[in-house]
């Protein structure tokens, strides 16, 4: 049992959970999220979702997928044209 | 919404067990990897059938920018070729000369074309115009899109006609399409709005096709990446410069809260069609008085663009 304000190991999910999203511009944000879904955080990053396509951990995912933890989200912008 | 969720937190496509990789909103199910390529190929082939857009033995040449449209078009086309006996293609890519830009998709044309063993031809604005796009744009910036599209549009109809095609296939999605649309509307311009180049009708014409036309373009990214064909490929510098950019991102949050605008705004265009059908606002074809081409005026665009260009 840990001292009053620290963590153990064993309280991992109490922690709040960071997830890397690279942006379309290449940018990288570390972000808290508790458990959401891809479509609430291009709602919070204010992006269209028609306008992108987005993979966690490499793979291609809706936007109602849950998000959280220790993913590493990549938001891909669809250029126009071509 | 409800759906069946797969262990990783995502829900499972509509068809099978399969993690998801899209949501099709307006048919309301999640697809996975495997059937949006296997959707998107038969609505693609649905497309082409019920416009009769493709006869055996007919020559297709595709618009083949390298970007993402013309990358899907020239896939699903060289898998669906078999269907008519006969029937070939070639790839034809037009090099604008925009630095920056241009030479990364005209790279990604070449490897895709040498992939799929198609014969693939490259024109530039240099050898149409004796001028790259950079230069013929300088103090002319806000009319980029105008001056591009009007010697995009003869340069590949020009190799097209020299390969020998019967007809030419672009890649606009459905996007573009609904874009256009809008854009018609609001510049006011009924004639272009109606204009159905995809018949061929008058023999001047060599018949333009848009197999794409029915699919999201997000549905086209979709199918690429989850092949392994999708690039991160840069943006037209001159993208900002168009109306249409503010159309796009306008239309794209209407879509986005009422999924179908899209599809009925190009629908309304259909039916805007079949009233028009044989009315005076449709015009009457000429031939250009100093090149000949067929056109709507004394002029056409070409010539009038060399004329304001000093060309």
């Amino acid at each position: 049992m840990a001292a009053p304000g620290y963590l153990c190991a064993g309280d991992a999910n109490l922690l709040p959970a960071t997830m890397n999203v690279i942006l379309p511009d290449q940018g990288i944000r570390v972000m808290e999220h508790g458990p959401g879904t891809v479509g609430t955080l291009l709602q919070e990053l204010g992006i269209n979702p028609l306008e992108v396509i987005v993979s966690r951990n490499g793979k291609l995912v809706p936007e109602q997928t849950v998000i959280g933890g220790n993913d590493q989200i990549r938001i891909i912008r669809i250029a126009h044209g071509g | 919404m409800g759906f069946s969720a797969a262990p990783g937190g995502g829900p499972v496509c509509a068809c099978c067990a399969e993690p998801a990789v899209i949501y099709q909103p307006v048919q309301k199910r999640h697809l996975c990897g495997t059937h949006i390529v296997r959707d998107v190929e038969a609505r693609v082939a649905s497309t082409i059938r019920e416009a009769g857009q493709i006869h055996a033995g007919d020559r297709i040449a595709v618009g083949l920018s390298g970007g993402k449209d013309s990358t899907a078009l020239l896939v699903i086309l060289s898998r669906l070729l078999p269907s008519w006996p006969g029937a070939g293609l070639v790839a034809i890519t037009v090099d604008e000369g925009i630095a920056g830009y241009r030479a990364d998709t005209i790279r990604a044309a070449e490897t895709l074309t040498g992939r799929l063993g198609v014969e693939h031809r490259i024109v530039s604005f240099c050898d149409l115009i004796g001028d790259d796009l950079d230069t013929l744009l300088t103090g002319r910036e806000a009319q980029a899109c105008t001056i591009c599209g009007i010697l995009r549009k003869k340069a590949l109809t020009d190799a097209a006609r020299a390969a020998g095609a019967t007809a030419i296939a672009t890649g606009h999605n459905l996007d573009d399409e609904a874009q256009s649309v809008l854009m018609n509307v609001l510049r006011g311009d009924l004639p272009r709005l109606i204009r159905n180049t995809g018949t061929g009708q008058s023999a001047a014409f060599l018949p333009r096709i848009k197999p794409l036309a029915a699919i999201p373009e997000k549905e086209i990214a979709v199918y690429l990446f989850v092949q392994g064909l999708f690039s991160v490929l840069p943006e037209c510098p001159y993208t900002n410069y168009a109306l249409r950019a503010g159309v796009r991102t306008m239309l794209a949050g209407f879509e986005n809260l009422h999924p179908g605008t899209m599809q009925h705004l190009v629908e309304s265009k259909k039916i805007i069609e079949r009233y028009c059908a044989g009315t005076p606002v449709m015009g009457h074809l000429h031939r250009c008085r100093e090149c000949g081409d067929p056109c709507s005026g004394d002029l056409c665009q070409v010539c009038r663009l060399r004329h304001s260009l000093g060309k």
